[in-house]
This record gives structure tokens, sequence and C-alpha cells, in this order.
């Protein structure tokens, strides 16, 4: 036999806080999380004149083109939003970028993704009436903004149309014949937005301003549109699939409890992103989706321990089994989720970009997901299994009508472990 | 100890051993070793693209114009064929798949009869005949429209390939997601991002064009150019092989660096002299070894071409390599039925002549047409250079010809252009935070587990070592999330062990020996760790199907780390314990966890 071990221990064994007889406080700081999260997005989109998005949508959802400019000398946001503003790049959103607090890098988000805004385009139109002696029959611009279409009645020298497009302010790499020649039809490539910006830049803060634009993404706003649409679809068969695994694992009655918590997660941690107007970016919905299966964890260890238990001490009341569990189990809740917290809190203190929004939707996922499978799985848990029994004596007491009832019971046994 | 613990022992030392093996060509890809080793290990992690630089493009294909275009050559078809009874008639295409007829005289409807319309049942149904105003309303056939959608995209992959090879970039990926395409450049130069894109975005057009030789117009031409400038006027003859025609010609010609002169110099031809409506001066760079007399400079070279396109590269069906009489490499190609048609009329009504290929405005070559073209063709490439030159030169012009002309615009969706220096800071962030994290994690877990601390870093480590493996082993690309995915990994790997050690030690408080409390704690956790992977994976795999580019790079890293991560916080650790508590000759009254 041996001694009795002392361990280091951060929560002492023999704890036992009464986690569910204080439940009704606990979801009532869920509820009001998550119904904090349902006013807040409103709110952002109509209420804060600053803000106007339910979310600080990244370019992947909203569309619209993000550059990094590096500067070769220290610049201000207003300078710079002011740069691009006189070039007709109105609303220019504009934050500092990297760690380093130099004004030497920004990060420059805009709502268009071509040079071409609906206004230049209409000046454009206007402008190409008549290039020499041919005369515009239909002007299409591409959506995804990079290139325009010219149907002219004569043919044209590709040369002539550019120098057209110079002086009317449009600015194009590549014009060629497009289509049967006959046609008469144009394809002109236009530069793109950091060239764009590039010049906007360099025309107002000083030639070589920029030094470089090292990143630059666009996303066309219906694909954005197309990927918010894909990321709750994800976000709920992700969910689905999960339920499913754990009610086959478990048994039905701890589906339901870990959908609800599952769900908390996702809209509490979009809660945070909401008042906090981080950038939501495909990288947020990626953390989201890691969450939602990191949570998981902490509830199957509760679950796990409540099954062993309900079967261990099958005279207790279902409540106090659970609460036992709980307890039980607090301290490699608490300790797995404090690694997994400090490690993506390094990379949200020391990160860059993406990895930054990464790490503060799972620092916040960690939390609201340890804290859900102890106050929202659980309890979800103990009103369902009170259900189920209260429906299996109604079931009971009228033995002669369901002439199954005794092999379901058996079968029922069987699972139960 | 007991024989399976050296089984065990024998197992995992050789995985170990083979995951060093695989990370040596990432981690020393200079080490000098014996070459059998390059032949085994030579996959090696890669960076994404948002770590090495590069571009990330998704195009849509504007469908809606390949089908227009497509209902439009019919209407021409149609139209040509009608005219062909002698009736009067105009025919228009209205919205995307729609054809109004409209005769000039309603009588004349007639001739729009089952044998005009026979060649075209497959694709058009008659929708209406309107004998009173003479209008038929034809419809494309709907099977049809799917059909050229889906054509049209497997097309659009197919160019865009031909030509992304062309970069010399190292790793290009082009693939279809839904009716999307995806390229990814790793690695391309941000200067280059600009010309990269326009290349991939034309709407390149294969087009055949007769030169329209020994004109009166080029004479007059010539005689303008100013003597002693960068110009010069060349003649040049050649005799119809099966004639005996002679042919002459005169070009203009200037060296490569002074194309813009040239070029200054047609765009200053005005007036009596500008250039004909129907006609075309089109240039062809010639590389010396082209020309028997030996100019040592490459140059330019005019054509006076025929302007009308006679056939485009739409119906083209096969280019291939294929060596001539004198074993000399050439382009041999097939064309479709229709095109075939058209190259016949065209070939037969010009031989002796040349006839220029044209590929995005550039003459690749201009041979001459040595007899009627009809569904087979060769392309023979002139000169008498070096023969692998010559051979790359066919292969090159096989693949233009097979990638051929985008079937439609692509409009360009998404876009991610990252420098490399931006990948090189970011890098550098990624070591700093995972450094960090790593180093907590560690420290924690000595702190608080001592001994099974030590053994579940250990752990943790293997981890590590085994998941980069296998990531070189799948030449995965490494991107910034997927660094988030490592790092994550850390603070997942050592939640296992957590789990299990807080079991060994409720175990241990209920009394039981080291011994048995370590067996139970890991055989009773191991479900609860179970479950919890696997619905991780679920997640990862969700994220996998949804994601694309680095959100891609993000799941692979977790769900490879969660295998591994499996393998070593349970078995690997479970084995490690067993040295701890069945040490030989000594029982075991404490464990240090």
């Amino acid at each position: 036999m041996a001694e009795q071990q002392k361990f280091f221990e951060v929560i002492k064994s023999g704890t036992d806080v009464d986690f569910i007889g204080t439940k009704k406080y606990w979801i009532g700081v869920s509820i009001f999380l998550v119904l904090l999260t349902f006013v807040m997005l409103p709110i952002n989109a109509f209420v804060l004149k600053d803000r106007g998005h339910v979310l600080n949508w990244g370019v992947d959802f909203k569309g619209g083109t993000e550059l990094v400019v590096e500067f070769s000398k220290p610049v201000q946001a207003s300078q710079v939003r002011a740069a691009l503003s006189a070039a007709g790049l109105h609303n220019a959103d504009v934050v500092k970028y990297g760690s380093v607090n130099t004004n030497l890098s920004f990060m420059i988000r805009l709502g268009a993704v071509s040079i071409l805004s609906d206004e230049q385009a209409k000046h454009v139109e206007t402008a190409l009436a008549r290039v020499g002696d041919a005369s515009l029959r239909k002007f299409e611009s591409s959506e995804g903004g990079d290139k325009i279409y010219l149907r002219f009645d004569k043919n044209l020298e590709p040369k002539a149309i550019a120098a057209a497009l110079q002086t009317a302010g449009t600015e194009s790499t590549d014009v060629q014949p497009f289509g049967p020649t006959q046609d008469s039809t144009y394809e002109v490539t236009l530069i793109g937005m950091d060239s764009m910006v590039r010049k906007a830049l360099d025309a107002k803060l000083g030639a070589g301003t920029v030094k470089e634009i090292p990143q630059v993404s666009s996303v066309g706003a219906k694909a954005g549109k197309q990927l918010q649409v894909d990321g709750v679809r994800a976000l709920l068969g992700a969910i689905l699939l999960i339920v499913i695994y754990v009610a086959f694992r478990f048994d039905f009655r701890y589906g339901p409890g870990t959908i609800v918590a599952l769900l908390h997660d996702a809209i509490i941690t979009v809660g945070a992103f909401a008042v906090t107007y981080r950038e939501f970016s495909l990288t947020t919905l990626a953390a989201i989706l890691t969450i939602i299966g990191f949570s998981m964890n902490d509830t199957i260890v509760v679950f796990d321990r409540i099954r062993e238990n309900a079967a261990k001490y099958r005279d207790r009341k279902f409540d106090k089994v659970v609460n036992h569990a709980i307890n039980e189990t607090l301290s490699r809740t608490i300790l797995t989720s404090a690694t997994v917290f400090f490690v993506t809190l390094a990379m949200n203190i020391f990160g860059i970009g993406v990895i930054r929004d990464f790490a503060f939707a799972m620092n916040v996922g960690v939390i609201v997901g340890t804290y859900s499978s102890i106050f929202i799985a659980s309890p979800i848990l103990i009103w369902l299994n009170d259900k189920y029994l209260a429906l299996q004596k109604r079931q009971s007491a009228r033995p002669e009508r369901n002439v199954r009832k005794p092999i379901r019971r058996d079968e029922e046994e069987a699972t139960e472990p | 100890m007991e024989r399976s613990w050296w089984w065990k022992a024998a197992l995992y030392g050789a995985a170990i051993v083979l995951a060093v093996l695989y990370l040596v060509p990432t981690v020393a890809p200079n080490a000098e070793l014996p070459s059998f080793f390059h032949n085994y290990f030579n996959k090696r992690i890669q960076l994404g693209l948002d770590l090495k630089g590069g571009l990330h493009l998704v195009y849509e294909v504007n469908i809606e114009k390949a089908v227009a275009g497509k209902v439009d050559r019919l209407a021409n078809d149609v139209e040509d064929a009608v005219k062909k009874k002698g009736a009067d008639v105009t025919v228009t295409r209205s919205g995307r798949d729609d054809i109004t007829l409209t005769f000039k005289l309603p009588a004349e409807m007639a001739k729009l009869d089952d044998e005009v319309l026979k060649p075209f049942r497959r694709e058009l149904d008659v929708v209406s005949r309107d004998p009173a105003n003479g209008t038929v309303k034809l419809k494309y056939d709907a099977d049809r429209v799917a059909e050229v959608e889906e054509l049209a995209l497997r097309q659009a992959i197919e160019t865009i390939r031909g030509r992304v090879d062309k970069f010399g970039v190292a790793e290009p990926t082009i693939i279809k997601k839904g009716t999307d395409i995806v390229v990814e450049l790793p690695g391309a130069k941000a200067a280059e991002f600009e010309r990269i894109k326009s290349i991939i975005g034309r709407t390149a057009q294969l087009e055949f064009k007769i030169v329209d030789d020994g004109s009166e117009y080029m004479k007059k031409v010539a005689a303008l150019v100013p003597k002693d400038g960068p110009i010069s006027v060349v003649p040049e003859s050649w005799t119809e092989k099966h004639s005996g025609t002679q042919h002459e010609d005169v070009y203009l010609r200037a060296k490569e660096k002074d194309r813009d002169a040239l070029n200054k110099f047609i765009a200053g031809l005005t007036g009596d002299l500008a250039v004909p409506n129907d006609r075309e001066i089109a240039l062809e760079l010639m590389s010396p070894r082209e020309v028997t007399e030996g100019t040592p400079d490459r140059y330019y070279r005019t054509y006076y071409l025929k302007k009308r396109a006679g056939v485009t590269g739409e119906y083209l069906a096969m280019a291939d390599e294929s060596w001539d009489e004198m074993g000399r490499p050439e382009v041999a190609f097939t064309m479709n039925r229709q095109g075939a048609n058209m190259m016949e009329k065209l070939t037969g009504e010009n031989v002796g002549r040349k006839m220029a290929v044209i590929l995005d405005d550039k003459i690749t070559s201009a041979p001459v047409i040595e007899s009627k073209i009809g569904e087979r063709g060769r392309i023979t490439m002139g000169g008498y250079g070096d023969p692998f030159k010559l051979q790359q030169e066919v292969k090159d012009l096989v693949g233009v010809l097979r990638s051929g002309a985008l079937p439609a615009p692509l409009k360009k969706s998404f876009e991610t252009q990252v420098g490399a220096t931006m990948g090189q800071d970011a890098i550098d962030k990624a070591k700093v935070s995972m450094g960090i994290g790593a180093l907590a994690v560690i420290l924690f877990m000595l702190i608080y587990y001592r001994v099974a601390g030590f053994i579940a870093n250990l752990a943790m480590t293997l981890n590590m070592l085994f998941m980069i493996a296998i990531l070189a082993a799948f030449e995965a690309s490494l991107t910034l999330p997927g660094i988030a995915g490592l790092v994550l990994t850390i603070g997942m790997a050592v939640d296992s062990n957590i789990i299990i050690y807080e079991r060994i030690r409720e175990e241990l408080r209920l009394g039981k020996s080291p011994r048995t409390a370590v067996d139970a704690g890991f055989q009773r956790a191991f479900w609860t760790v179970f479950d919890a992977h696997v619905t991780n994976f679920v997640a990862g795999i969700v994220l996998y199907s949804y994601g694309s580019g680095p959100i891609r790079g993000f799941a692979v890293t977790l769900l490879v780390g969660i295998i591994t991560n499996l393998l070593t916080s349970v078995w690997i650790s479970h084995w490690m314990f067993d040295i701890l508590v069945n040490r030989r000759g000594t029982v075991r009254t404490t464990l240090s966890i």
C-alpha cells in the first residue's frame, strides 16, 4: 500500500463548489452575453457612425482591397487618408501596421476592387464616346474590376484607345482586340489598385515616399458574400457532425447540451469581435471552428465523468452526480484551458497580422468554451434527464398499452454503463 | 521490463529515426550526404505563399460570354446558310441564347427549311415561326449551354496552366473550385506581379491570317523608308512547290532595339498611305538562327496581312509535336470538322502564299502554304538553328496551340500578393510567439508535474518532430495560419497528458500503487482523450473543406497534429511511464507526478 502522496495542485482535491445549485446566475450571465452580441450587431451597423457594419468584416468577407504600405519616411494616417481622397479613393481605412510604433508602415483598406469607380466609369464612357473616327457602341466593365470591354463601330489601334483612356484619367497596362476582328471589340486591362495607391501617395507626399507595397489582397463583393454564406454553413455543419458523434458515443441526452454550448461559444466569440470591432476575417472564422472543436474537449471530459459516476452512484440524485463530476474534473478543465490560453496569448501579444486575430479569437473562445461546458452543457443535460425520467415513469404507469416497453427497457440498460 | 515494452521501444525508436531522416532535407538542405539518401529523402516543407511571397489569384470564368460567343458564331453560320439560298435576312442575337431571323420578304421564310437547319439541329431549336412578319426565333439548346460552360471552365484551366508554366515559377497550383479557378504562384517576384496578372487574365486569341504578298501598297510604303535609318527594306521571294509560281514581296525590318522606330513609322502612315481598312501590318520577332545570311541581332520584320482572321484557334482540336521528312521538328495540328472546312477554304484559295499564325496579336510564325490544308495541318519552323532550340520552340508552340485562347474572359474575384520581405517578418514574429508559448508550457508542466511533466514535455517534443516530419513527407506548405496550428498543437499536446495525469493522481489518492495507478489512469482516460481528439478532427475536416489557401494550411497542421498527438501523448508517454514505475528490482512507492 502506497503512502498518501501530496501533489502540487491549483484546485485542491475534494473541492466541492455548488455549480449546479447556482446555475441560474451563470446561465443569466451567458444569456446576457449572447443578448449583448445580438444587440451589438445592429448597434454597430446603425448607431455607431464610425463603425457602420455589424462586424468589422475583413476584405475577404466584405470585398475590397487591403494593402500594406511601407513608407520611406514617417507619415500620419490622416495624411495618407487625405492623399488617397485627393485621388478619388474616398473612405479609406488607414491603420498602423506591425508592432513597431514608427509610423512607417500602414494597412490601408479600400472598398473598391478596381481603379474604376462607378463615377469614374461613367466619366470614361463619356470621354471615349468618340475615339478618332470611331464611336463607342458598348461599354462594359467586368465585375472583378480589372478589365473593361469596349465595342466600337470601327476598328481602332489599341494604342489610340490606351491614349484616350489616359486622357480620361484611367491607366491601363494592356489594350488588345477581343473576339473576331469584325467585332471591333477591345479588352482593356487596367492597372492594379496597388499602382494606383502608390501613385496617389507619391503625388501628395512626395515621390519615393512609398518604399514598398509588400502585401495586397482584393476580393470581389460577390465572392465575399459567398464566403459569408459558406462560413455559416461550415460552422453549422461542424456543430452538427460533432453532436452526432457525441450522441453516438454517449447517448442522445448528451446531444442538445453540446449543441447549445457550441452555439453559445461561437456567438459570444463573434460578440467579442462586435464589441472590440476587431477585423473579422477568414482567419477569425477558422479560429471559431477550432474553438468549437476545442470547446468540446472540456465538455467531453465533464460528460465522461458524469457518465462514469452516474453508473457508479445510481442511488444519488442526478444533479448531485453532475455537480460532483464537475468538481472532480475541475482541475483538469482549468489546466487544459489554461495551457491553450497562455499559448494563444503569446501569439496574441507577439504575433503579427492574421495570427493576432486568430489568437484573440482563441483567447475568448477558450474561456467561453470552458465556461459553457460547466454552466451550459451540464444543466441542459440534467434538464433533459429529468424529462426523460418523467417520460419513462409515465410510460411504465400504463404497461398494458405498450407491449414493446420491456424490450426497450432492456435495450436501454444494455447501452447504459 | 516486459517483453512488450522492448517491442514498443523498437517501434517507437524506428519511428523517431524515420522522422529525423525525413526532416534532414528541410533542416539541412545543403548537407553533403550520400546520393542514395537523397533518392529516398528528398521531400521538404515548402513555405506557403504568405511566408515566401507570391501571388494567389481566384478567377471566375465569365461563362455568359462564352455562351454568347458561341451563339454569335452559330447566328453567323445560319445567316450564311440562308443567304446561300438567296434569301435576304438579318440575324440578331437577343439575350444570351436567342437568335432571331428577320426575312425582308416574309415569303422567303420557307427557305429556312429542314435542309438548311439540318447541320444545326443538335444545337438550335426552332421556337416559333411568324409568317406575318417573316421572323423566326431560334434558341440555343439548353443541354448545350451546360456543355459549353463545362468546356469553357476546363479549357480555361488548361489555358492558364499553359501560360503559368512559362513564368518558371517553381510550384504553381491551378485548381478548379466550383466554377472558380484558383491560381497560386508561390515565390513569384513582386516586380512581376502586374505582368503575370496581365498575362494570365488575357483572353488570348489564336488566329490564322493570310499574308497579302506582292501588294502595291507595301511597295509604296517601302519607297518611303528613309535610307540609312534604323529601318531597312528587304525583298524576299519564294517559289511555289507544285506550280512553280514565283512570289515576290518586300518587308520592313528593324533591329530588336529599334522596334519603336518601326512602330512609329507604321503609325505615321496616314492619308493616301494609311493602312487599308481590311489590311493590317503585324510584326514578328525573328531570331538570328532563322536567317541564312547570319545577322547577329534579333530583329523585327513586318507582314502585310488580311485583317479578317480566316480561322481562329477555337476550331483547333489537337496539336502535337511531329517531324518532317528531314527529321526537323514541326507542329502537327488537327482541326475539328467545322474548322477543317474553314481551313480548307482559306488555304485552298491561298496556296503559295504565307499564312501567319498569330497568338495574342503576335505572329509566332508565317509558313508558306504548300498545299491545301484540311483537317490536318503542319506548321514548320523555319531556319537551320540549333536543333535543340528548335525542338524547344516546337514544344512551346504546341503548348500555346493546345492551351490556345481563353474560351471566355476571366473575372478576378480574389487576389493576394505578398512580397518576400513581408514573409520574412512574419516568420520572425511567428518564431518568437511559438518559442514563448512553448517555453511557458514546458516550464508549467515541469513545475506542476515534475518528472511526469518532463515526460509530457518529451512527448510534446516528439509530437512536434513527427508533425513536422509528416508535413515534410507530404511536401505540405507551411503558411502563417499553419504556424498558428503548430503552436496550438503545443497547447493541445500537453492537454491530453494533463487529463491522464489528473486521473492518475485520483487513482493514487485512492491509495493504489504507482504501477496500478498509471495503468488505470491511462486506461480510463483513454476514451476521454480519444473522444476529444475525434471532435477536434471533425472540426479540422470541416475547416479543410471550407477554407482555401492559408486556411487549408492551418487545417492540415491541425489534422496531422491530432493524429501524432494521440500517438505521443497516449502511447509513447505510457511507455515512458513504464520505465518510471517498472524499474527492475525496486518497487516504487511514490510517483513524481
